[in-house]
């Protein structure tokens, strides 16, 4: 039927005022709700997205537009900053994952009281300022830091250990940071277990060992896998730790990229290292969200 | 019980604890550090002194910074909760593709690393020749502030009956005052916990500082990282020491806000 | 009791106050229109039309799934209808947002606000209206009397038992004095000794307000023992709406008559249709029923009969359809017997035998039963 047709059938005219005032009804209850997001999104669009997808143009249009910066990312420098932060990240992804595991299988598992103190050793450090996390360590693994000059003390060395500015300081730094974002997922997984398969395994005459490796162990890998994307993710992005706990000898990449843009002011190349990154990251997230939800992911913190 | 098949064995469990150890002490060995009766970071060795604190407490600088890094955090907070919230509450309630696009683009600051943020933001700065004013600081703690606030209360939000919206609007309500009286009393805990949150975001935020702020803006943790870079010395374990305690009040401030709530 | 006084008490001054607006007393009229909404390619009701009258206590019932909540939330104004209209009083209120539309709301689980006593919860709707303060207490203090929660006015909700949550919602919903009171299975949530006392006080509170109350329920006792009329919902749809006798006794449908209570459905063909009363035959068996001019020979016909209209018939009583049966189980039930019989041609018929008639039935007995042929009734399946 025609829109003519319908305005000329004789329910027409009854029924058009009321289905007139229905819909902005509708549109005005609604709208309601357009206006409380409104602010909030105008903002981050504003003084977020913009700047953001301006990093994405300034990468491809200065010093001169075309991708001449790209080419510079297989240059000799910028292979040996992304080489360190890729040996760096994932030797601390893998240290922060084994420990993670073995945390919260504890935590998960043990009494309530018990419960309760660990949450606390693991959620206390993730409230402490990354600065004041990085200047404890710095007291503690330097030249003539505590742990020197306490093995200096019981006559262990005789020579001070170097422990700091690189990458044995950096990763040590980072796994005490990333550890409460590896250990809080995987322990979120780990409770989603239920306990009676473990029991039936046990039953069906599996040893302690065997019902962990074939049950247990299978049945948290995607915690294992949220657990290792969320610190990788964030070990490739983070900056204050290794650039204090680093000493400017063994240079990741965020640190790289302040340098170009603070000292050297070479944004076409800064923001085309920026730009790499959030690739890296984005492929990655595109890869694990085949297999994970990743509102849960970063909501669960 | 099915726990019996699961308990960790002994290893395991004092393994774990040595790693919760390894979270801990480092965080603890700076207070007796800033109790040093020595001009450098060491144990104490002839007894305690508070004397880097009285440093602390009388340095201008430390204190200015102090105060700004109070007003700044004190703003971005108020303003990151009240807009963070208000969209929190619009997204749970429109539930369509635009309301999710909002919720994907609250995740971004939360996934791209500062760093790449701070350059487009500084340009941004520049054109609006804002570069150095508190206000692009706060401008910038805001916008990275608001997903945490979003996160969190949309979580409260998830388990709020939506009969009791229906019940105060059947009773004669308009929409905002069933907001007010009713939506907002019960998730005001998720409010003030993700007002912690916001808070300590920008109180500790120090890559955006270090770009955008200038000579005139030195907050607590610029000043944080320039003493580490320049000079090592025990006031700064007393400064560490004060933050480790702020951290912590808050932290037991918000443990206490979330057991009232269940 | 002070009950009754209170409830007059509050409720003389509405009407009062409409009469002399120069309004109808009864105020309350809702009629809904050829009402549908879908959700996508779902269908939740299709053209629906009910009128209800001021002051009548009307139930939706149906299963789970049969649109009658969709129904009650379009008139409380949470679901905007895809097509038809709702009148208040012959007034279209489509356009108009749920806080506007005036009608007192109790929902299923409550929904008591956690936050507020039960004082400031029934104070709420006054409230957001601005009345004043004196007013606002004098009210609440007259709506708490009246469901008789005066001495938990100071309470939470959480620390009211079952019954006591469901009198506060009542009191909340009529304290502003709407003229229809919308009720979504109020009563679901309590048990079962529970349910019948509120029912009933319910169905007392409604005779003295003398209010409209719309009432969603899928339990078919419930909307038997509380109805003035009952609309009854299938797959979207309303089946049939009358009287808890009407219905009972005169199901329309197949569906009704299984919904409502038990029955026995037997199918077979018309034979010798007159004007008043036909034949049919169900297999070898000839049964006459009642009704029916519409009915011509050779139509196949349901008919439905309630088991506690098949009687047992001995040697001497007469009945115009009589039937040789064997009993194949049966339970006791106090007051009565349940029977379960085998017919041969028609199958298994379901009746129910007064215990005082005869001594105790045993598995295999051949029995006598038979019905009047007004006692059964066809229904469309």
């Amino acid at each position: 039927m025609s829109a003519l047709q319908d305005a000329a059938s004789p329910g027409y005219l009854d029924r058009a005022p009321s289905q007139l005032r229905r819909r902005r009804f509708q549109l005005g209850d609604n709208a309601a709700f357009y206006v409380l997001i409104a602010p909030a999104t105008v903002l981050l669009l504003t003084f977020y997205l913009y700047p953001l997808l301006q990093v994405f143009w300034i990468s491809f249009t200065e010093p001169k537009p075309g991708f001449g910066n790209y080419a510079l990312l297989l240059s000799p420098s910028v292979t040996r900053v992304a080489l360190t932060t890729l040996r760096i990240c994932v030797i601390t992804t893998v240290i922060t994952v084994v420990l993670a595991y073995l945390v919260a299988y504890c935590w998960v598992h043990a009494g309530p009281r018990a419960q309760r103190v660990m949450l606390l050793g693991i959620i206390l450090p993730l409230w402490v300022s990354a600065l004041v996390r990085a200047f404890a360590w710095i007291t503690l693994l330097r030249r003539d830091g505590l742990i020197n000059s306490a093995l200096a003390g019981a006559g262990l060395i005789d020579a001070p250990l170097p422990l700091l500015w690189n990458e044995f300081g950096v990763v040590v730094g980072l796994v005490h940071y990333m550890l409460p974002y590896g250990i809080l997922p995987l322990a979120a997984s780990l409770r989603s277990i239920d306990g009676s398969l473990m029991l039936a395994a046990r039953g069906l005459g599996a040893t302690r060992g065997q019902t962990f490796s074939m049950v247990y162990l299978p049945l948290s890998i995607p915690g294992i896998v949220a657990s290792a994307i969320l610190v990788f993710i964030f070990s490739l992005g983070f900056y204050i730790t290794p650039a204090l706990l680093g000493g400017g000898r063994s240079m990741m990449i965020t640190e790289y990229i302040s340098i170009q843009i603070i000292e050297v002011l070479r944004w076409g190349l800064g923001t085309t290292l920026a730009v790499t990154l959030v690739m890296i990251i984005a492929l990655l997230l595109a890869v694990v969200s085949r297999v994970l939800d990743l509102r849960k992911l970063f909501g669960a913190k | 019980m099915s726990d019996a098949a699961l308990t960790p064995t002994a290893p395991t469990r004092i393994a774990s604890w040595v790693v919760i150890c390894f979270l801990l002490l480092p965080l603890l060995v700076i207070v007796p550090i800033s109790l040093t009766d020595q001009d450098y970071l060491s144990m104490p060795v002839d007894g305690i002194s508070l004397r880097h604190y009285a440093n602390l407490f009388t340095s201008r600088e430390w204190l200015w910074s102090f105060t700004q890094s109070l007003i700044i955090a004190s703003i971005s907070t108020l303003l990151a909760v009240s807009l963070g919230t208000l969209c929190a509450i619009g997204c749970w309630r429109l539930g369509n593709r635009i309301s999710e696009a909002v919720r994907l683009l609250m995740l971004l600051p939360m996934i791209v690393p500062t760093i790449v943020y701070v350059l487009g933001f500084y340009r941004l700065l520049v054109d609006l020749k804002l570069l150095g004013t508190y206000l692009g600081v706060i401008i910038s703690h805001v916008v990275t502030g608001i997903p945490y606030v979003v996160v969190i209360v949309s979580t409260a939000l998830a388990s709020f009956d939506l009969r009791y919206d229906q019940a105060a609007r059947s009773l004669g309500a308009t929409m905002s005052q069933s907001i007010r009286l009713v939506l907002l009393p019960n998730i005001k805990a998720a409010v003030a916990s993700s007002a912690i949150f916001a808070f300590i975001h920008s109180w500790d935020e120090l890559l955006i500082v270090l770009f955008i702020a200038g000579r005139s803006i030195f907050t607590l943790p610029r000043r944080i990282w320039d003493g580490i870079n320049d000079k090592l010395d025990p006031t700064m374990a007393a400064v560490a020491t004060m933050l480790l305690l702020i951290s912590a009040a808050l932290l037991f401030l918000d443990l206490a806000l979330r057991k009232r709530e269940s | 009791m002070n009950f009754t006084h209170a409830v007059r008490d509050v409720f003389d001054r509405p009407v009062r106050r409409l009469a002399s607006a120069g309004q109808p007393a009864l105020a309350g009229a809702i009629s809904v229109e050829n009402l549908t909404k879908t959700y996508g390619n779902a269908v939740a009701i299709r053209d629906v039309s009910l009128a209800i009258g001021s002051g009548q206590f009307v139930t939706l019932l149906g299963p789970s799934g049969s649109g009658k909540t969709t129904v009650l939330m379009s008139i409380a104004g949470f679901v905007s209808p895809t097509a038809g209209e709702i009148r208040l009083n012959g007034e279209p209120i489509n356009h108009l947002p749920p806080d506007r539309r005036e009608f007192g709301m109790v929902f299923q689980g409550y929904a008591l606000f956690p936050h507020l006593t039960v004082a400031q919860n029934v104070a709420f709707p006054l409230r957001v209206r601005h009345r004043p303060r004196t007013e606002i207490e004098d009210s609440v203090r007259r709506a708490l009397e009246m469901v008789q929660l005066e001495r938990f006015a100071d309470r939470l909700p959480r620390q009211l038992s079952g019954g006591q949550q469901q009198r506060a919602a009542l009191a909340r919903a009529l304290v502003f004095e709407p003229s229809v009171v919308l009720l979504d299975e109020p009563l679901s949530a309590l048990d079962k000794n529970l349910r019948h006392d509120l029912q009933a006080e319910l169905k007392d509170l409604h005779s003295r307000v003398g209010l409209t109350f719309i009432y969603v329920t899928h339990d078919q006792q419930e909307a038997l023992a509380m109805s003035d009329e009952i609309a009854i919902l299938s797959e979207g749809r309303l089946v049939q709406m009358g009287t808890p006798e009407t219905l009972y006794e005169r199901p329309a449908t197949r569906f009704v008559a299984g919904f409502l209570g038990q029955s026995n459905f037997i199918s077979g063909t018309v034979e010798q249709a007159r004007r008043d009363a036909f034949a049919y035959r169900a297999g070898a068996t000839l049964l006459s029923q009642s009704g029916g001019p519409q009915q011509r020979d050779g139509d196949s016909v349901t008919v439905t009969i309630r088991p506690e209209k098949i009687r047992i018939l001995t040697e001497a009583e007469t009945a115009d359809n009589r039937l040789e049966s064997r009993i194949a189980s049966f339970s006791y039930h106090g007051g009565h017997y349940h029977l379960q019989v085998d017919v041969e041609h028609v199958g298994r018929i379901v009746l129910d035998a007064p215990t005082w008639r005869r001594e105790a039935p045993s598995i295999g007995q051949s029995i006598t039963i038979g019905w009047d042929e007004d006692a059964s009734v066809v229904v469309a399946s």
